[in-house]
């Protein structure tokens, strides 16, 4: 099937590409599924672009290349729900926010996105008594070891 | 929507297994203890607003930024750490 992206124009993709977000996005609740269109393989930016919608992407970036300390528990309903094993772990995104000046970037560090890849559902999540905030530089503070506050 | 004035201690009971207890009163602050099942996610008000908000503001489709020249940024950071 093919899809339209703003971004990216007409996109050739196939079911088994399609993420279902059963419950949406945070402002985007009717938004239910999208692909994950990896920037490169080296790099730790993806985008995240709806199937519907054109005009909505996102930049995704993996959190662990700039935050190595970057963790949180996931709760053992949500585990279950989205049946997350071991074998089967999270794959885990965090959404950036471009400012004028790109290397002002910010991410979410409080709302990641967790993503069972097998089961090709998302789910963007709130984690509770967390030390992280929604707006992270990521240059500035990449180049310290810790992020403020976090690493507990 | 339903309102409702309660009293320091006294409770809302809402479905079978939601309890909200005043708690206090001090000031201008109430402090609300909320009895629910688990799997009832419970945020402040404002928490989930700042994220619909950032996601908002993070969903622009046409500001397509040179990631590939953070990427060469984020090498030489990480050259000069190893060298550190």
């Amino acid at each position: 099937m093919k899809i339209e992206s703003t971004r990216f124009g007409t996109l050739e993709i196939t079911e088994e590409d399609i993420l279902h977000f059963p419950l949406g996005i945070p402002g985007f609740l009717n938004e239910k599924e999208f692909v994950l269109l990896p920037h490169g393989a080296d790099s730790p930016f993806s985008f995240l672009q709806s199937v519907k919608e054109p005009n909505l992407s996102f930049l995704l970036v993996d959190p662990f290349a700039f935050y190595k300390d970057y963790e949180f528990k996931l709760d053992d309903i949500l585990v279950r729900e989205m049946e997350l094993t071991e074998e089967n772990p999270p794959q885990v995104w965090v959404i950036a926010t471009i400012k004028e000046n790109i290397k002002d970037m910010t991410v979410n560090l409080l709302a990641p996105i967790i993503l069972n890849t097998q089961k090709r559902e998302g789910r963007q999540i709130i984690l509770e008594q967390s030390p992280y905030s929604i707006r992270h530089k990521l240059f500035a503070e990449s180049t310290g070891t810790k992020v403020p506050g976090g690493g507990k | 929507m339903l309102a409702l004035t309660r009293k320091p201690g006294e409770r809302i009971v809402i479905a079978d297994n939601i309890v909200v207890t005043v708690a206090g009163v001090k000031g201008d602050n109430v402090r609300l203890t909320i009895d629910a099942p688990k799997e009832i996610k419970i945020f402040r008000g404002e928490i989930y607003d700042a994220i619909v908000a950032e996601n908002q503001e993070a969903a622009i489709p046409g500001k397509l930024p040179d990631l590939s020249m953070l990427i060469s940024d984020l090498a030489k950071d990480k050259d000069k750490k190893d060298k550190d």
